[in-house]
């Protein structure tokens, strides 16, 4: 069912326009990204859903309510914070409680709301603590328990997971996919890490220049980006400049390309492809392509190998499983062969 | 080891304010207990009689009326003056310099003058009443100038930058994250005050009329030019002992109250501000 509807939704700074024309429908119980770069409109449209921002032109519909000019305090909609915002004044059972004296809430049911999530977080122990004698990750979690007691119909976080080092970052990404499934509220999170983004989200918006550009799931986003500029910003990919001719992609050097090309697509193009469906091992691939070995980056779990071809103007980057790169102990300047599908090709205008 | 150095560049100043500070108050202090000379000199005899005359009903009145106006100052001040650094603090970032300059800029002329200029305005002849005539009012206008209002306006006036300065600081300092937070939670904007920005600026707060009081109730200017010969501030009464009555030992009984007084605030609102910043970053 849907939960959340926006209609043309549109923002202006004066002359800039930070949101431009954004439609989208994020069903209940979903966990949704919005993806982008900073400049993107990404954190305007957060503040928009959470009423920091009027629109400009524009619709947000919450359970079939346009909420647009409703204020922040009215919305059954809350926002963590990208800084955390916890009130430095008040105990992090006093944060928590915040919000539910706000709704006047009987004192017995916040005392026994406080205590169960206090419980849920792990940090019971730390209720009378205040925010600055806790540690990056302890903020961060009364950050998302303040809002999510509230029991809100839509939960917003502003990059959730920036401040915190990686290694943290990795467990929060899987904490906050349970948590979202225990609750059962929907999430909408904003970030700028795609990594973040694929392994956390049901689905996946990337945001350019204030627009939509691609809403998927993020095997969708990842595997059928249907822009150049998606194919880039997701993962890595490698493209080969090509013209694409009657049906037929060529390089510049005339070597063919065969892939699956979309319709009506003439002219320059780029083909593109992932370094993990590229191989060494080229029997029965439909591309071959021979080139030599610039560098090595070794990552532990794979390797990742950078070549130099006569067909692309940066290097071709090809992905190894630690066995494969035992098998063929390749070292920097040796000439390489590497082959992939044609299936696996994606084809875009330049 | 640690290193010494910083204690070397502290000396001259140390030196300083031990010379022309610390020796005169140990000076002022031993002088409260001896006996006032025939002829306006010192008789060095041991007398508790200072100290007790500082409590006799109209002494103790002077005090207490003192502290009433420099309360009722620091409260006016800090009223307008939190209104105004809240305003300055809430404009663009740009202006925010200009503002804070512009407000300020009456404390670089000179006091007295400041004062005098008062007078020009609240005078029975004053540019107030000039106005009232000129808006139409006919009747008499109550006295303005000499009365215990008059003496109010002008230490408001001449300390109300201070106060801004004050409040501005913890007010600049609020991440807007913090009070976006309170109206998410569901607070009103005049709860998000109450209950987020004012406890978080009571160190700005605190600080300005800690200033106010203190420098207003020990204050012999403004009271002597805006209070005429009407009343008597703990200052003037000070001044009095000291250089019309001739009786130092007692300007120095009254000035160790005065000083009491102050040095007691001041410590207060010390670890007011310790307590309240223990959590400054969230």
């Amino acid at each position: 069912m849907t939960l959340l509807s926006l209609l043309s939704l549109q923002k202006d700074f004066g002359k800039m326009r930070a949101v431009n024309g954004v439609s989208l429908d994020i069903a209940e119980n979903e966990f949704f990204a919005l993806l982008g770069a900073s400049g993107s409109g990404k954190t305007t449209l957060l503040r928009m859903l959470a009423g920091f921002e009027l629109p400009s032109a524009g619709q947000i519909l919450l359970d079939g309510r346009d909420i647009a000019q409703t204020p922040p305090n009215k919305r059954p909609v809350n926002l963590m914070f990208q800084s955390y915002a916890l009130f430095p004044h008040m105990s992090v059972a006093k944060n928590i409680a915040y919000g539910l004296e706000m709704e006047k809430l009987p004192k017995s049911e916040i005392t026994s709301r406080v205590g169960e999530i206090l419980e849920t977080i792990q940090l019971s122990a730390l209720a009378n603590r205040k925010p600055d004698q806790l540690s990056g990750g302890q903020r961060q979690r009364v950050a998302l328990a303040r809002a999510l007691v509230k029991r809100p119909r839509l939960l917003l976080l502003d990059e959730p997971l920036g401040a915190l080092d990686k290694k943290l970052r990795g467990e929060m990404q899987l904490e906050l996919k349970r948590i979202q499934a225990d609750f059962g509220i929907t999430f909408i999170v904003v970030t700028h890490d795609q990594e973040e983004a694929l392994v956390m989200a049901d689905r996946i918006a990337i945001l350019k220049d204030g627009a939509l550009l691609q809403v998927g799931t993020p095997h969708d986003i990842y595997e059928h980006p249907t822009s150049r500029f998606a194919a880039d910003f997701i993962g890595v990919m490698n493209f080969f400049p090509v013209h694409c001719d009657g049906g037929a992609l060529r390089t510049g050097k005339g070597t063919l390309i065969r892939a699956t090309i979309p319709d009506g697509l003439t002219g320059a193009a780029v083909a593109a492809v992932r370094p993990e469906r590229l191989r060494l091992e080229v029997t029965g691939c439909d591309n071959i392509l021979t080139g030599r070995v610039m560098a090595l980056a070794y990552h532990g779990l794979d390797l990742l190998l950078h070549v130099e071809t006569p067909l692309a103007p940066q290097p071709v980057t090809i992905r190894l499983t630690a066995d494969q790169a035992e098998a063929h102990a390749l070292s920097p300047g040796d000439p390489v062969t590497l082959g992939w599908s044609a299936r696996d090709t994606r084809v875009f205008a330049a | 080891m640690r290193d010494r150095r910083p204690l070397f560049l502290m000396t001259p100043a140390l030196a300083w304010l031990t010379a022309f500070m610390v020796v005169p108050c140990l000076l002022i202090l031993a002088l409260a207990f001896f006996r006032r000379g025939l002829y306006g000199g010192i008789d060095y005899t041991l007398t508790w009689e200072n100290i007790a005359l500082v409590f006799d009903p109209l002494y103790a009145g002077i005090f207490l009326k003192s502290a009433w106006i420099a309360g009722l100052s620091a409260l006016i001040a800090v009223i307008l003056g939190y209104a105004a650094a809240y305003a300055i603090a809430a404009m663009p970032r740009r202006h925010q310099p200009l503002l804070l300059f512009f407000a300020v800029l009456p404390f670089w002329s000179n006091y007295l003058v400041r004062t005098y200029a008062w007078i020009v305005l609240l005078n029975r002849e004053g540019l107030i009443v000039h106005l009232a005539r000129l808006l139409g009012f006919e009747g008499e206008l109550p006295r303005m100038l000499y009365t215990e209002t008059a003496v109010v306006i002008g230490l408001v006036y001449n300390y109300l930058p201070f106060v801004i300065l004050a409040c501005y600081a913890p007010l600049s300092r609020l991440n807007p994250e913090v009070t976006e937070a309170s109206r998410d939670l569901g607070a009103s904007p005049w709860t998000t005050f109450r209950r987020v920005v004012l406890p978080m600026t009571v160190p700005g707060i605190a600080t300005g009329f800690t200033f106010v009081f203190v420098l207003s109730i020990g204050n012999f200017v403004t009271p002597a030019l805006l209070g005429g010969g009407q009343f008597q501030m703990i200052g003037n009464l000070v001044y009095a002992q000291f250089l019309t009555a001739n009786d130092w030992p007692f300007g120095a009984a009254l000035s160790i109250f005065l000083i009491a007084i102050m040095m007691g605030l001041l410590t207060l609102q010390t670890f007011a501000s310790e307590k309240a910043s223990g959590g400054r970053n969230a």
